[in-house]
């Protein structure tokens, strides 16, 4: 992926692109997690990795809306738009892969690097400056000469804010071209992390970006956000550190109530899980099979959804609940030939692989 | 868990209940329902059954109908196999274990952990009555607000 500062519209709209393929890239990963765990242990880490994700699922629903407000068109079906794992995040951190695995400490540890807290300072220094490196970056959706990185998640955020303050400023109320019905509101997601916001100026596209950046990392370095609720980062650190945070508390020194972590109850999944390894044919197989069909479906329907059918977000609620209950049978089967590993869904529709 | 004794079962299950392997691991249940039983009748009991399975099946080989034959004259017709064999049936469609018959306990003087009980809650939600039916546990699997508007998308056995 190579990003360039955000000089035009089109420079906007594709980092609102990057945007939603990243936050889409960090799902599988905590779903497949969350789903390794056994039936009834870790009620507590289940609830942790859970909120994460259904909140990671409102910030693809965000960028969607401020993507169409610019006028852009999201489209989660493209083959690309879901990396093939391990894989690195879309925006750019070179430095750690994530991948599809069983919850563990490690696991853990990459959803820590996912949600680190931005630590550079202003303009120029959040970016790195690198060589594009083949293969280790999820496609360009269109390349530009230079190749700028990102240190974590909250920097790239920064420079979409940036990005539309500049274009605000030049084009004024013009930037947001978008017809609002593409605007996916209250009516049609609810009780999925917080209250969806509705793009449809500066003011609201700001509120939209500070919701990510907020519940990702917390509040100007704090480890909550506006609302008092605990950032992604600090979150699953807890489970690491097998405490829980309360207000008041400093990051790193939780003293809330102890969170027990029974690291054993855990399905052992194949990392990063492929269709390829399902060749021997029988149910497994076809599980397999149709779960990646019903995610592709499901992309489908997203992308239906955001561009201009708000009300198929509806449906595809209930696309979801089917997605964990396959996800859930797949994973408590083991693989054939493989002692002591399990099969995971692999996350993909099945579509060939695009040729470049 | 020994592994011999886990295959058994889950083959033993499969027959008794019509349900694939595959699905029966996808309930997450038969390391649970494997304990509750051998907490209930023993290891010697549990032992019998499933060696009793293992002949029975194979002196059927692909024979379905000897298999079924089989399995009702030497284990459902069986004084000691067969309440067991069908607390098992029971255990995989409703997740609770039923306490034996007084004559099996009486004759067992059973000392097992044999009281009627919910195995986990999970054992419920799992259950494969759900399934069978063509319902969603009521009160748990959540399907989403207004899924009640569109027929239940269950995966038939």
């Amino acid at each position: 992926m190579s990003l360039r500062r955000i000089a035009t519209v089109e420079d906007l709209q594709q980092y609102l692109h990057v945007a939603m393929q990243l936050e889409h890239a960090t799902i599988p990963p905590y779903l497949t997690a969350l789903y390794s765990m056994h039936p009834t242990a870790n009620a507590d880490a289940y609830r942790v990795i859970r909120v994460v994700a259904v909140e990671e699922m409102l910030h693809l629903t965000l960028s969607a809306n401020i993507l169409n407000a610019v006028g852009g068109t999201p489209d989660l079906s493209a083959n690309s738009f879901v990396p093939v794992y391990p894989a690195r995040l879309p925006d750019g951190e070179d430095d750690f892969e994530v991948g599809t695995r069983a919850f563990s400490r490690d696991t853990i540890e990459t959803f820590l690097k996912i949600e680190r807290p931005a630590v550079a300072g202003e303009d120029d220094s959040r970016f790195v400056s690198r060589d594009r490196s083949a293969g280790a970056l999820l496609p360009a959706v269109d390349a530009h000469e230079d190749s700028l990185h990102f240190f974590s998640i909250g920097e790239f955020y920064a420079e979409i804010g940036e990005g539309l303050e500049r274009l605000h400023h030049e084009m004024g109320e013009g930037l947001f071209c978008g017809d609002p019905a593409r605007q996916v509101g209250p009516a049609y997601y609810y009780s999925g992390g917080a209250a969806i916001v509705e793009v449809t100026d500066a003011s609201s596209a700001a509120a939209a970006l500070r919701v990510i950046s907020e519940q990702g990392e917390g509040l100007g370095g704090g480890i909550f956000d506006e609302e008092g609720e605990l950032a992604h980062y600090y979150r699953f650190q807890q489970l690491l550190l097998g405490r829980h945070y309360q207000p008041g508390d400093e990051a790193g020194s939780p003293t809330g109530p102890a969170l027990d972590v029974d690291w054993d109850a855990v399905y052992p999944v194949v990392p990063d899980s492929a269709l390829d390894h399902y060749t021997e044919p029988g149910e497994l197989q076809d599980a397999v099979t149709a779960f990646s069909r019903a995610y592709g479906d499901f992309l489908t329907r997203l992308t239906e959804a955001f561009n201009g059918r708000p009300d198929l977000l509806l449906p595809a609620v209930v696309d979801m609940f089917h997605i964990r209950d396959l996800a859930s049978q797949i994973i408590r089967n083991p693989m054939p030939g493989r002692p002591g590993v399990n099969a995971a869904p692999v996350f993909r529709g099945l579509a060939p692989v695009e040729v470049a | 868990m020994n592994d011999e004794l886990h295959e058994a079962f889950l083959d033993l299950s499969s027959t008794l209940t019509g349900y694939s392997r595959f699905r029966l691991l996808g309930t997450g249940q038969a390391d649970p329902y494997l304990s509750t039983t051998r907490e209930a009748v023993g290891e010697e009991v549990l032992a019998e059954l499933l060696n009793t399975y293992t002949d029975v099946h194979r002196d059927a080989g692909d024979d379905e109908k000897a298999l079924d034959t089989g399995l009702r004259a030497r284990i459902l017709s069986d004084r000691l196999l067969g309440p067991v064999a069908r607390n098992v049936i029971k255990m995989w469609f409703v997740g609770t274990w039923y306490e034996l018959p007084q004559e099996w306990r009486d004759v067992q003087a059973t000392r097992g952990h044999d009281s009627t009980h919910v195995v986990s809650p999970a054992s419920y939600t799992e259950a494969l009555l759900w399934p069978t039916i063509g319902a969603n546990p009521p009160g748990a699997k959540a399907q989403g607000f207004g899924s009640w508007a569109a027929p239940p998308t269950i995966d038939a056995p």
